[in-house]
């Protein structure tokens, strides 16, 4: 083990998955899992799996970070949206038992040809403050996405558990996004979004 | 290069980034996504949002031994990742295809009509009735009029039409159900028409060239 000295209280999980990329550092591995694993656990399981399959999901989202921290680009994504995507694809294949995960869009956060029209969707700076973004967004919308995120619900299963129209559900999912991506676009001047 | 105009909605947007559609949905979702800015940019948003919403939570604890668990298993040797080549009928040479369909299995095609054939394609856990193929139209030519049961999705790859509700080119993302009755797509221009299709249901022929089409086509 390297020393402690490095100080793991001001490390941000970007530094500790470079710190992976460039020495295979293992006691950036501990940290990132101390602090990610537990959350990766509660999260699936709130999206239905028990507690043993969202440990080994936690277990597996991890690992493939390790194996692909070189991969990783900050100036894209923030450690916490790269892992979430992670996950996101691990437990789509694990619930189709499928053995290739080709089908989804896994590398939507990994280098990709700059193109003039595309949208730049915040850099990592931005990201950072996008909890702070989604505490402002009005309750209703709040709601969406909590039973969108948390509970892996259709919009239209949405619409029955709130008892709303599901034009009204897809409104306010569209106004959650629209005030996101403005607000992220005025934190970087000349970034579109 | 211009960006395509007709989009998927949320709510299908939404249920692509959570795996919850049907194969051939997904992969007009991953076609169209591959050559829209504006979809890549809604499903990027919903990894930061989630991402967002992952930070915010709670942990469950982990059992006692998963550290030791994880610091072990990164020891281990990396299973070698299986590339499996997937070889590219003939009569698709000369094709632009999208990454998306450059993976998969893309069967012989079978001529429906004269200008007009289709090739399906095979995918894995495709429900009962439904069927993804690429349809391929010789410009100028009209489709047959047919209703649809259960929805209908096209996305175009390589040139126009034009339809009751709008003009169609490359990268755009059309979807039909049954509320459109007697749908007659048109092409336009001079480019012969390839798009991605895929049914959830059967389709409807309303005209008698389409029911001596439908055995040839297998809709
Ligand atoms: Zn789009």
């Amino acid at each position: 083990m390297k020393d402690d000295s490095l100080g793991p209280v001001i490390t941000t999980p970007e530094a500790l998955i470079a710190r992976i990329a460039q020495s295979r550092d293992r006691q950036a591995y501990a940290q990132l899992f101390t602090r990610f694993a537990p959350k990766l656990k509660a999260f699936v399981m709130g999206q239905g799996m028990n507690a043993q399959e969202a440990e080994d999901l936690a277990q597996d989202v991890l690992l493939k970070v390790w194996r692909k921290a070189e991969m990783f680009d900050a100036s894209k994504a923030t450690a916490v949206t790269w892992i979430y995507s992670i996950a996101r694809n691990l437990r789509i294949d694990a619930a189709r038992k499928a053995k290739r995960t080709r089908e989804l869009p896994e590398d939507l956060w990994q280098s990709e040809p700059p193109r003039p029209a595309d949208q730049q969707l915040a850099d990592s700076q931005s990201v950072h403050t996008i909890n702070g973004l989604m505490e402002t967004l009005p309750e209703e919308q709040k709601t969406i996405l909590r039973l969108s995120f948390y509970e892996d619900l259709s919009h239209g299963d949405i619409a029955a558990a709130l008892a709303l129209p599901l034009g009204t559900v897809k409104s306010r999912l569209r106004l959650a996004m629209t005030r996101l991506k403005t607000a992220m676009a005025a934190l970087v001047p000349g970034d579109r979004v | 290069m211009s960006t395509p105009n007709h989009h998927p909605g949320e709510d299908l947007l939404w249920d692509y980034h959570r795996g919850a559609l049907a194969p051939g949905m997904a992969l007009a979702m991953q076609t169209h996504a591959e050559t829209c800015p504006h979809c890549r940019g809604d499903l990027r948003l919903f990894d930061i949002m989630g991402g967002a919403m992952l930070e915010e939570l709670d942990g469950v604890a982990m059992s006692n031994n998963a550290l030791d668990l994880a610091l072990a298993r990164i020891e281990r040797p990396e299973a070698d990742e299986v590339v499996e080549t997937v070889r590219r009928p003939a009569f698709l040479e000369g094709f632009d295809l999208p990454e998306s369909l450059k993976a998969v299995k893309i069967k012989n095609r079978h001529w429906a009509a004269p200008g007009v054939w289709m090739a399906p394609i095979e995918l894995e856990g495709a429900p009962k009735g439904s069927k993804t193929y690429l349809m391929s139209v010789k410009s100028g030519l009209q489709m047959p009029e047919h209703t649809h049961r259960g929805r209908e999705i096209t996305v175009m790859l390589h040139g126009r039409y034009r339809d009751h509700k709008g003009r169609y080119g490359p990268g755009d993302f059309a979807m039909c159900d049954e509320s459109d009755q007697n749908h007659t797509p048109s092409m336009e221009g001079d480019d012969d028409c390839l798009c991605l299709v895929v049914q959830e249901g059967p389709i409807v022929p309303q005209s008698l060239i389409a029911w001596i089409l439908q055995p040839f086509a297998g809709i």
